[in-house]
């Protein structure tokens, strides 16, 4: 069973909602039965030990599974009230409304400039070169980067350094200026200095788009995360404020985790 | 801190046991280094001796025994202007004239009636042709011709055959009137039946359309069904199927491919024999399989990073597929390319089934105009007995291996070109 703590548990305004999802990998179910609310205003980090699904569960909310043959997935996902998996809702404007960054850092191995203006390109968002210089200027400046890269945006977005890569993901995600930003593991690949950086970024980014990020680090949960899930074998053990989840928690085996016991 | 200096011999990696195993573990690397160091010697050694061996044979077969005959077209009584000598019968008209005989008469004056017996029968069709490129040497008095000599006197200047003509050879030789001289015809002319009057141009011309027609048709089909089968195909018992089929495609023996052409394209299209259209088509057919089967391993080599990547941000599959995938495949695509292309273009098998060994003494003017190509060409010389034809073979495989190389070399440029790295 699941415990939702009472303070979110009335929450009206939710961006995106997930009713009794589950996930199949062929016969084996990698996430039973989760239901939760994403809240536009709060980053929300998902935490757990590995194999737990966290990961599988943050891709059904852009359905990134649809791209793995053997997965199914089950249940209700909502976007403002709408079913993601309707008819009516296009995969690749739902993509375009919700961006995902990735644990590894992915750039396109294009330049910089045009790593940033894909997005927008391929959307018609910016049509002329002015208007997507600007986006891009706007991208990385909201991403941090600008500064460092401004007088080398030929450059191939593949030479930077790790941390720079993973903020050039993130200005490309903004690029196309979604509302929900799904975040992998973001900094699992980063020195503890590239980390902080993508932490405070997330903190600015926070308000402006609804961020959910999966981390197995509880540290960086706590940092920049407002609201916390739990996940263990599958499930969503507990869901609630961060500093509850952390301080409070109520299930043995989110306390068992916190306090490092296994995972 | 005094005991350190001390070894201790008894632990296991310190005993005599463990340094003999130790020696015997760099005695293999050894070994295993010498023996590498070896195949390369030997398989350098046997390709610097094949090309030395070739050049060497080839070197003589762009050169060509010539008799040096001045002509004085005022005196032979030759008529024609610049509408006649450029017109398609000139030929003919220079021959109704008599022009076989005019040379044949200026050749007696310059190195005697017995090297004029010598001369090749052909000679007067580079008189003919010399007047029918620059019209004006027709008033000329005394214009320089180096004129072929026929088989057997080519044969003495090499130091071979009866000893008659070799000492005619070796006396002409020295009065200046014949030589080995710089064939550059050789580039230019086509098939025939006396090794001096041989050239290259209209099997290389057939090469080169046959080629044409081969990646028009093998390039796109086999990068489009790559795609489609790696990127958008169901996996199911189907795909299997055509997957099964399309490897066991690629390891088909040619000639099998030349009896489908055979069956099937000349009997679509009778009047095709021997057309490069025909070969080309035959060659994609053999081609393709080895195009889908590297494209296939050039696109699974794409980091399924980028994918999720271009997904992640909205990309409709189909801009998935030719603004990530694609430009990043396409150097292996073009390295399956280069494999596929460099095999049909030494491909003899297949192109005998449908007619391309046919004696063809016309370089093909089009794609449907009868041919033969590079490797066949060198197949017909080889079976020819006039010694002639043993050195005009090696040119021969020279320039196959030229085109080759150049082939070759231009799809690596293309390869590097758009070769990215993530």
């Amino acid at each position: 069973m699941t415990l939702i703590h009472d303070k979110i548990k009335a929450d009206q305004s939710a961006k995106m909602k997930a009713r009794d999802v589950s996930v199949y990998y062929g016969s084996k179910k990698a996430i039973d039965e989760v239901s939760i609310d994403i809240s536009p205003d709060y980053v929300t980090a998902f935490i757990g030990p590995s194999g737990c699904g966290k990961s599988t569960f943050l891709r059904c909310f852009n359905r990134m599974n649809d791209t793995i043959p053997v997965a199914r997935v089950d249940g209700l996902i909502e976007l403002d009230g709408e079913n993601i998996h309707s008819d009516a809702m296009d995969v690749v404007q739902l993509r375009a409304r919700v961006g995902m960054v990735f644990q590894k850092p992915n750039p396109f191995p294009k330049s910089i400039y045009e790593n940033i203006a894909y997005g927008p390109k391929i959307h018609g968002l910016a049509e002329k070169k002015p208007d997507l210089d600007t986006v891009v200027e706007k991208s990385l400046t909201r991403a941090g980067l600008w500064d460092e890269v401004k007088d080398r945006l030929d450059d191939s977005g593949t030479a930077l350094s790790g941390g720079q890569q993973q903020r050039l993901c993130i200005a490309r995600a903004i690029a196309v200026d979604p509302e929900v930003i799904l975040m992998d593991e973001p900094a699992s690949a980063l020195d503890p200095i590239a980390t902080a950086k993508i932490e405070e970024l997330i903190d600015e980014l926070s308000g402006r788009y609804a961020i959910v990020i999966v981390t197995h680090s509880m540290q960086q949960a706590a940092r920049v995360s407002q609201r916390t899930a739990f996940f263990h074998l599958g499930k969503m053990v507990e869901y609630g404020p961060t500093s509850d989840i952390f301080t409070n928690p109520i299930e043995e085996r989110t306390k068992d985790y916190i306090t490092g016991r296994y995972g | 801190m005094t005991d350190i200096a001390s070894p201790d011999l008894t632990r296991p990696t310190r005993t005599p046991e463990f340094e003999k195993r130790m020696r015997k573990r760099y005695r293999s690397e050894r070994n295993f280094k010498l023996m590498g160091q070896g195949a390369i010697v030997f398989s350098v050694a046997v390709l610097v001796f094949l090309l030395g061996n070739m050049l060497m044979n080839g070197i003589g077969g762009f050169q060509r025994a010539e008799l040096t005959v001045p002509i004085d077209f005022v005196e032979s009584g030759l008529v024609g202007d610049e509408v006649s000598l450029t017109a398609p019968s000139a030929v003919q008209i220079l021959e109704i004239q008599g022009l076989p005989e005019i040379v044949k008469r200026y050749a007696e004056r310059a190195v005697g009636e017995e090297g004029a017996e010598q001369m090749s029968d052909q000679a007067w069709r580079d008189v003919a042709a010399a007047l029918q490129s620059d019209p004006s040497i027709i008033n000329s008095t005394s214009e320089v011709f180096y004129l072929p000599a026929g088989s057997d006197l080519a044969a003495g200047l090499a130091g071979e055959g009866s000893p008659e003509i070799q000492a005619l050879a070796q006396r002409l030789e020295a009065e200046g009137t014949l030589g080995e001289n710089w064939d550059w015809g050789f580039m230019t002319r086509s098939d025939a039946t006396s090794p001096q009057a041989v050239g290259i141009w209209g099997a290389l011309k057939g090469s080169i359309l046959t080629m044409l027609v081969t990646i028009a048709l093998a390039f796109p089909i086999g990068i489009l069904s790559a795609l489609y089968l790696e990127e958008y195909a169901p996996k199911n018992r189907w795909t299997d199927l055509i997957e099964v089929s399309i490897n066991n495609l690629a390891a088909v023996p040619s000639i099998i491919f030349g009896l489908l052409g055979l069956a099937v394209f000349l009997t679509v299209f009778p009047n095709l024999r021997s057309a490069p259209l025909i070969g080309g088509m035959t060659l994609a057919l053999m081609t393709m399989p080895v195009i889908v089967i590297s494209g296939r391993n050039a696109i699974k080599a794409v980091p399924p990073s980028i994918r999720d990547g271009a997904l992640a941000v909205g990309a409709s599959p189909v801009q998935v597929v030719f603004h990530h995938v694609l430009p990043l495949a396409l150097p292996g695509m073009l390295t399956g390319t280069i494999i596929g292309m460099a095999r049909a273009l030494g491909e003899t098998a297949p192109l005998l089934m449908i007619g391309m060994r046919a004696f063809v003494a016309t370089p093909p003017s089009d794609f449907t105009s009868p041919a033969t190509v590079l490797p066949v060409q060198i197949f017909l010389w080889s079976d020819e007995i006039d010694q002639g034809f043993v050195e005009r073979t090696s040119a021969a495989i020279i320039v196959l291996l030229l085109f080759l190389l150049l082939m070759n070399g231009l799809a690596i440029y293309l390869r590097n070109k758009f070769e990215k790295t993530w």
